[in-house]
């Protein structure tokens, strides 16, 4: 398979330079790469003249999860055989998106989901505070939606065509990660986790999600749950 | 007649009109809201009629009962609006998309940084 049948969909809400190299490093695997610019008050595509890359716009601000379905139907229409989400901040390495798609092509599984918990010496690079929050969201999303993650809001995953086309997130904001597993198990795809080394910078520490974030992501959750 | 019954008629009427106003196209809500302020107007002149009411149902007072009643209603007003309210976010979101994938541009090394027209990506919908 070419590496460009792979998409890499990087969604971007006002990042810096920083969007820039997270881009260029993937680009130079040779793989599709769209940028899915969710209404930043700086256009996106500033900061990407001269790369080989798709750009999409939304003219106003949905959030994350309405940005990785947009990217996702882009990459269907376009012929994509393997879909990557793929973080703008510079925490996922572009090196390991070989070993999410691997499996997918092999026909092994339809979704591979990156996590950080798997290999010791990953783990060891998670700070403290982070670990437990990333712990009670495992806990949470297996509440949810009956999936036992090691690492359930990681945002590095791999989707098939297939699922792909099965996963339509309605979710606009960060519920979307537990939304996916909930799409997963009703879909009946078959999946695994893979090792990935995330690399926290305090600009990555600073985009992350805050304790405060999480609460909202509980809640929309509950309400996912009441209204579907 | 006291003073806060002519103040609530009179909140009732300017609700009744603005409703009327707002449902222009709905004869059925147009009447629906028409029905309530009659009966809420009624109960306020003959408040009697509440404590009856409450009385058969098991509750002290007739504004106790006039309190839990509007409280439930509200609750559900609520819940319908936030409905409401996501049915449109999901419906922007759609729009929003649509016209992403409609505009969605082709970057490459050669771009200009304003010759957008010539990179766009024709996708069908």
């Amino acid at each position: 398979m070419e590496p460009s049948e792979v998409f890499v969909i990087i969604p971007a809400f006002n990042e810096n330079a920083v969007l820039r190299s997270t881009v260029s490093g993937v680009v130079s695997f040779g793989y599709t790469v769209v940028v899915i610019d969710d209404g930043s008050d700086i256009p996106a595509k500033s900061h990407l003249e001269g790369l080989d890359v798709y750009c999409l716009r939304h003219a106003v601000n949905l959030g994350q999860g309405a940005a990785l379905q947009t990217g996702g139907e882009f990459a269907l229409i376009h012929g994509a055989r393997v879909i990557v989400h793929f973080d703008a901040d510079g925490q996922h390495r572009p090196e390991l998106i070989e070993r999410l798609v691997n499996p997918i092509v092999h026909g092994k599984v339809e979704v591979v989901l990156g996590s950080r918990f798997l290999d010791a010496n990953d783990r060891r690079m998670v700070p403290r505070r982070k670990r437990i929050l990333l712990k009670t969201a495992a806990f949470v999303s297996w509440a949810f939606t009956g999936v036992w993650l090691s690492d359930a809001h990681n945002g590095f995953r791999a989707l098939s065509r297939t699922a792909a086309a099965k996963i339509q997130l309605k979710e606009n904001g960060f519920a979307h990660a537990t939304e996916i597993l909930d799409l997963l198990r009703r879909a009946k795809l078959s999946w695994q986790e893979v090792p990935v080394t995330i690399r926290y910078t305090s600009y990555s520490q600073a985009k992350g999600q805050s304790m405060f974030n999480s609460f909202n992501i509980v809640i929309d959750l509950m309400l996912r749950k009441l209204f579907k | 007649m006291t003073s806060i019954q002519g103040i609530l008629i009179a909140g009732f009427v300017i609700a009744a009109i603005f409703a009327s106003t707002v449902f222009r196209t709905k004869l059925v809500y147009r009447l629906m809201a028409l029905l309530l302020f009659l009966t809420a107007t009624i109960l306020v002149i003959f408040p009697d009629v509440t404590t009856v009411i409450a009385h058969a149902l098991g509750v002290g007072r007739g504004a106790d009962l006039v309190l839990y009643v509007s409280l439930v209603t509200g609750i559900d007003v609520a819940l319908l609006l936030y409905l409401r309210i996501r049915d449109l976010e999901q419906r922007i979101s759609r729009l929003v998309r649509e016209v992403a994938l409609r505009d969605a541009r082709h970057i490459t090394a050669a771009t200009e940084p304003e010759s957008t027209e010539k990179n766009r990506v024709t996708t069908r919908l």
